[in-house]
């Protein structure tokens, strides 16, 4: 076993953080597409919205039930040889819209959980002083379930992050893309590898910092 | 000659943000994987190879600029079909199943298929030693129809990897990888991998640019077959080659 190449490594971290801009890019919009479906969803399924409640399912039984990859590839090889038009969305589109619909069903889930999750005698207390359903939705039951959903989510914006390595499939070369390429023309697997590993595990860690810090605000009005 | 490579993908993506795409006339759009050493690879960022090297020259020949799309092979004939770039340059072997699909140029590759094991190995010295081994090849290339027309197929256990197989059967997690023997000369004698040839060729292999059957591409087909046949004859793919493999892997052995 050869001595680990620490310069190769060194070289490469620059090269590499030239791609974390896409990878974060990718992350993000998917994230904030992917919450604002996912809260449409939710509230289908919380109010039973007749029509709509069936295909709510029926989308998150499909979202929720197939590979990430198996969907990227429908969406980006598959869908284009029967609907032409389809070519013209890039690789970077079609990931971002993968994520969203991918990881939109399962916040849809954990944030019907949280709505769900809040207790139904706040609900009748602030019927019982006269709200209305926005208000009640607006001022008592969201911002409790939002401290609910808030770890979950964060959770699914970590998986969503480490999800993005899946773009080089269809042509996109971000962060993994990138290390892939790269160790294939040095040969050093171990070195490219682990250096891609620690910058996602940066990246999470940093996310996860965040993380405390929201949630310490969140929980400010139950701390003892 | 510009190497937009990396903005590729970025391109793509914005120009349908932006609506309608609008495909530069003169621009050929070549697929490749980047990753398959020393046809197409990357070193410090920059995409290199014998097959950038063929297809910039094509594109002066034809005064046309050469646009690389680098993706995951397994993604490379699905950009094809579904018209995200004209042809793939990435040692792609002329096969039945591939011709009755797409229109290939003339071979600008000639070569064979190569067992290749861990060094010391001194069981298996040629491609009839394979029974009861482990072989790795790469996902959706054609040495696994190549391994599976042997008689004695059903006796190999044939792996198909997306990438890695030189690592892994240096590792010993597979017993041997069949790879293309020019490929394969190279990683051994550039790379820190322990490995070695096992015996001589088994199968002649051609490769060519596919381009999709319809009347445009066929246009294209011609001309880029025209521009090869400049090339050779003006000594330039030889010139490549030797650059690369110090042989001349573009002439009919």
């Amino acid at each position: 076993m050869s001595v680990l190449n620490v310069d190769y490594m060194m070289g490469l971290v620059p090269i590499l953080l030239r791609y974390l801009p896409l990878t974060l890019a990718m992350a993000v919009a998917g994230m904030v597409l992917a919450l604002v479906l996912a809260c449409g969803l939710a509230v289908i399924r919380v109010l039973r919205i007749p029509g709509l409640n069936g295909a709510t399912l029926l989308f998150i039984s499909f979202f929720r039930g197939t590979p990430l990859l198996v969907q990227l590839f429908l969406f980006y090889y598959g869908l284009p040889q029967l609907l032409a038009f389809l070519t013209q969305i890039g690789g970077i589109t079609a990931t971002i819209m993968g994520l969203t619909l991918h990881f939109s069903a399962y916040m849809a889930e954990s944030i019907r959980a949280a709505i769900v999750g809040v207790d139904r005698s706040q609900t009748e207390a602030a019927l019982s002083i006269g709200m209305t359903n926005g208000q009640l939705m607006r001022r008592i039951v969201l911002p409790q379930a939002t401290r609910v959903a808030v770890p979950t989510l964060m959770n699914y914006f970590i998986d969503m992050i480490k999800a993005t390595s899946l773009a080089f499939t269809l042509g996109v070369t971000e962060l993994m893309g990138a290390t892939q390429k790269e160790a294939s023309g040095s040969f050093l697997y171990f070195e490219a590898f682990i250096t891609v590993a620690i910058i996602y595990w940066l990246i999470v860690e940093g996310l996860a910092w965040f993380q405390r810090r929201l949630e310490t605000r969140l929980n400010e009005a139950y701390r003892r | 000659m510009l190497r937009r490579f990396t903005l590729a993908a970025l391109a793509t993506g914005l120009m349908t943000l932006g609506g309608l795409v609008h495909a530069e006339d003169d621009t050929i759009k070549v697929g490749m994987s980047g990753g398959y050493f020393p046809f197409t690879f990357v070193e410090q960022d920059t995409l290199k190879g014998f097959e950038v090297d063929v297809m910039e020259a094509v594109a002066d020949e034809l005064d046309r600029e050469v646009e690389f799309v680098t993706a995951d092979f397994s993604g490379l004939f699905g950009m094809l079909e579904s018209g995200r770039i004209d042809t793939i340059a990435n040692q792609i072997t002329i096969t039945e199943e591939r011709q009755a699909k797409y229109l290939f140029t003339d071979p600008y590759v000639y070569d064979g298929a190569q067992v290749v094991v861990k060094e010391g190995n001194a069981e298996i010295e040629g491609v009839e030693d394979l029974r009861d081994k482990s072989v790795a090849v790469n996902l959706g290339s054609n040495y696994e129809d190549l391994l599976r027309e042997l008689p004695y197929a059903d006796e190999i256990d044939i792996r198909t990897y997306d990438s890695n197989i030189e690592q892994d059967t240096a590792l010993g997690r597979v017993d041997a990888f069949v790879m293309d023997r020019v490929s394969a000369t190279q990683v051994i004698k550039e790379k820190p991998l322990p490995l070695q040839l096992a015996g001589p060729t088994f199968s002649e292999i051609r490769n060519a640019l596919p381009f999709r059957d319809t009347e445009t591409d066929r246009k294209l087909r011609d001309q880029v077959n025209e521009a090869l046949d400049a090339l050779r004859e003006d000594g330039t793919l030889t010139e490549i080659s030797e650059r690369w493999f110090d042989a001349d892997i573009t002439t009919q052995p």
